[in-house]
């Protein structure tokens, strides 16, 4: 879409504003704000990202290469979806493992194929 | 590990131990207000605690040394690419009264998908690693203890790392951060799906570990090629990313407002700076106001710089702020150098101070023009986020160049800053959660069958086990702080010292030259004279024409390849001075009168009062008897005086040097009181800021005392000289 080039047309515009009170105007301007913000915190509340898996496994004991490496193969194998946490806790429960252990036997490439089952 | 105020800081101290370091606190600290605060002479109405240990500003001599602090929270920022070094210059800060310290990252960090580990160096700030947080934060540690101040540590939680970065900070004991996903969008070319994603969860790990969040809005100011014009887009830009964080579960207090004046003179700076001031308090009632000095149009004039800041920080006092953050007055030639930093840091300290309690009598009018412009921004940013809407939302809008564009709003000038949705850096990473996608995390923001807490089926995350936390100390063998050190800290052993502005040993030196030609004339002249001085690689760092035929004044910046051993210093011997209760007990049954004036053609008398009178703790205070002739005095009127009065001391005083002067009139005392017959009974004392010691005896007195001498110097003196003398 092309940007616009367009004079100030300020006075025009403003008329459904000038009557406003201070008030009334401040809350259409947190209304507005909030009404755009709404559709970008809808998405971040049911997406994910790599650095969002990264940062969850970073809290679970990981350092930043372990998580890198596990959350690119997650990735790859199309499991992202539904959590790089989750999917280790899950390995590690079924195997009685710490957390820490089920992420090392996946870095050192195994059980992958138990992983998001 | 402890800091004493007399050694410089130990490296190998603050690098031992750090697999083991936990930061002591969490969270933002503002200063404790002091209301009311007496500091001498003066009662103070928007102060804080004092510190225990600091630098007071230059002029405090004249005001019993005092070092008021004001109650904004100050930040320097450092940016040096070295954290060791960066850690010398905090120190240095935190004793200038700062006391929120941000560390810039080093270039291109924001496109790094992931953390760094170690302590690479960097350009124009430093890679933000666990291991420089953490010694960061070690340093500071112990810098609280020495000033008596909690200092907030800050770096930014931007980029394709921002979640990892954000738990870093919060694990580290990082204070305070910048985060705003519009800055990734629309500086950054960072997907602006992935920022938004991303930023969500950054801000919920921010809002639990109570870390401050600056947003990105005053970039803007920056990058609009009219600044004053983009004030309405501003309000947008702060509106969105404090609507999200909010969202996110950020408290208002915990949300401050990056905002920046947005002119600097000749523009009529505070007419048009104060209506978007008002503007944002109004509409920001609740949350923090972050006042950065403006850089927009800092170049290489430190002195204009410094004006700037200073009408910016005003415009801090007069519409409110609650931190007041610094500019070097060298950002526009140079990364900051260490002087330049503490320059920035005073410049708000010292205008702070001066205008304490000037809102109890100047105030904004706030009914005249003032409100209507401020309401007239209010109604720009309104369309703006109206258009926003219509257009289909924020990202439509960013797609179609709405963002900093050059037109005041709604006016559009087609010249903003257009991104692709579906492009930039970590385009297509963005993954739609699962039904029963889980984190079992705490500080986790979104869907997710796991809560807060259920980490303790695991021995609990790192944000509530910090022995979860994952230390790494290195992973590149030669870039790293313990190989850089090396030479450092050998060259500190062996008592090594070079010049620096930046680095350890950098060498680099600056100096002043006028010089009496057309400009390019000049200019030529003025480098062939810098390698004249032996500086490599001298460069011109400030020019300013005086006149365009008469001369050109120049900084020239260039390396002095010299090191200085300070075994071989010979240093001015230190005389431990006699308590002020003996130098009174020995003086006053004695009688002792002295003659004191300002010698030749020399009207000024102000040194000579210090050092004389009781008021200013001068030698009277000891029972001296002090005949003060006063200024322009003869040598030999001087002397006809010591024999008239019987005096056994006299105070010369001689602060002009033209033609040496001064060391004339020295060795005619001298001469003069020998031809006489009196030099045996008199003891000889010359001052003034030129005159030394060791000059003054070369020219036959008994001693000499320059810059800086107090009464109980002289006092000290004269009882020892005259004891020697068998009285």
């Amino acid at each position: 879409m092309p940007s616009l080039d367009r004079p100030d047309d300020f006075q025009t515009r403003r008329a459904h504003l000038k009557d406003l009170s201070d008030d009334e105007l401040h809350a259409r301007f947190w209304d507005l704000a909030n009404r755009i913000v709404q559709p970008l915190v809808a998405e971040a509340r049911t997406h994910t990202t790599p650095a969002v898996e990264r940062s969850v496994l970073l809290r679970m004991g990981f350092t930043g290469a372990e998580a890198r490496d596990l959350v690119n193969g997650m990735q790859a194998r199309g499991l992202l979806g539904c959590g790089a946490g989750k999917l280790v806790l899950v390995l590690a429960n079924a195997h009685h493992l710490t957390v820490r252990e089920a992420g090392l036997t996946l870095l050192e490439g195994r059980m992958w194929e138990e992983l998001g089952v | 590990m402890k800091l004493s105020p007399d050694k410089r800081i130990d490296l190998r101290d603050v690098l031992d131990g750090l697999e083991d370091y936990r930061p002591r606190r969490k969270g933002w600290h503002w200063r404790t207000p002091a209301p009311d605060h007496k500091v001498g002479p003066f009662t103070y109405r928007n102060a804080s605690e004092d510190l225990k240990n600091s630098v007071a500003l230059p002029a405090a001599h004249a005001f019993g040394a005092i070092d008021p602090q004001c109650d904004f929270v100050i930040t320097t920022e450092i940016a040096s690419g070295r954290f060791e070094d960066d850690i010398r210059r905090m120190r240095m800060a935190a004793w200038h009264g700062a006391d929120h310290l941000m560390v810039i990252r080093t270039t291109g960090q924001s496109h790094i998908d992931g953390l760094i580990e170690g302590t690479p160096e960097g350009i124009g700030g430093i890679p933000v690693t666990r291991k420089q947080l953490r010694a960061t934060r070690k340093a500071l540690d112990a810098m609280e203890d020495e000033v008596g101040r909690p200092i907030n540590f800050h770096s930014y939680v931007s980029g394709l790392a921002g979640p990892e970065m954000a738990v870093l900070f919060s694990e580290e004991g990082v204070n305070g951060a910048h985060q705003d996903p519009q800055y990734n969008v629309l500086y950054r070319g960072i997907n602006m799906h992935r920022s938004f994603v991303d930023a969500a969860e950054a801000k919920k790990v921010m809002a639990d570990g109570g870390i401050l969040q600056i947003d990105g809005a005053h970039n803007a100011n920056a990058t609009a090629k009219e600044a004053w014009k983009v004030t309405p887009e501003l309000l947008v830009q702060h509106a969105i990313n404090t609507a999200y964080s909010r969202a996110a579960g950020m408290a208002a207090e915990n949300i401050a407002l990056s905002t920046v004046p947005p002119t600097a003179p000749p523009a009529p700076k505070l007419r048009l700076d104060l209506p978007y001031a008002v503007a944002l308090r109004d509409l920001f009632k609740g949350y923090r106001m972050r006042a950065q000095q403006n850089t927009r149009y800092v170049e290489s004039d430190t002195t204009e710089a410094t004006v700037t800041h200073v009408l910016d920080t005003l415009i801090s006092r007069l519409a409110g702020a609650d931190i007041q953050s610094t500019i070097t007055p060298d950002e526009g030639r140079n990364i900051p150098w260490h002087y330049n930093t503490i320059a920035g840091t005073n410049t708000a300290r010292q205008t702070l101070m001066g205008l304490d309690g000037l809102t109890d009598q100047v105030k904004l009018d706030m009914d005249g023009e003032l409100p209507e412009l401020a309401r007239e921004i209010k109604e720009r940013a309104i369309l703006m986020m109206e258009e926003i809407l219509d257009m289909g939302g924020y990202y439509a809008a960013v797609e179609a160049g709405q963002f900093v564009d050059s037109g005041h709003y709604p006016e559009r000038h087609g010249d903003g800053i257009a991104r692709d949705p579906a492009g930039g850096s970590g385009a297509g990473t963005v993954v739609k959660r699962a039904p029963r996608y889980g984190a079992p995390v705490c500080s986790h923001f979104g869907d997710n069958v796991f809560k807060d807490g259920d980490c303790k089926a695991y021995g609990g995350c790192s944000l509530c086990n910090p022995d979860k936390i994952r230390y790494v100390d290195e992973l590149d063998p030669l870039d790293n702080v313990g190989e850089r050190l090396k030479v450092p800290l050998d060259e500190r052993d062996r008592g090594i010292l070079r010049p620096e502005v930046e680095r350890h040993g950098d060498g680099m030196v600056c100096v002043t030259l006028f010089v009496p030609a057309p400009p390019d004339v000049a200019e030529a002249a003025a480098i062939d004279m810098a390698l004249h001085m032996n500086l490599k690689n001298p460069e011109v760092i400030s020019k300013r024409v005086l006149h365009p035929a008469e001369g050109s004044v120049f900084e020239i910046k260039g390396v002095l390849d010299v090191y200085i051993d300070t075994a071989f210093l010979t240093l001015p011997t230190k005389v431990d001075l006699i308590p002020d209760a003996d130098i009174e007990a020995w003086v006053r049954p004695r009688h002792i009168h002295a003659v004191a004036a300002t010698v030749g053609e020399d009207e000024h008398s102000v040194g000579l009062r210090e050092i004389l009178n009781i008021k200013h703790g001068g030698v009277e205070r000891f029972g001296l008897k002090c005949h003060d002739l006063g200024t322009s005095i003869s040598v030999t009127r001087l002397l006809d005086e010591a024999e008239r009065t019987g005096a056994r001391v006299v105070l010369m005083s001689t602060i002009v040097t033209h033609a040496d002067v001064h060391k004339k009139n020295m060795r005619r005392l001298a001469d003069e009181a020998t031809a006489r017959g009196l030099r045996e009974r008199l003891v000889l004392v010359a001052g003034g800021t030129q005159v030394t010691d060791e000059m003054a005896k070369e020219c036959g007195l008994d001693a000499g005392f320059g810059r800086g001498t107090k009464g109980r110097d002289v006092g000290s003196f004269l009882v020892r000289e005259l004891q020697r003398r068998g009285n």
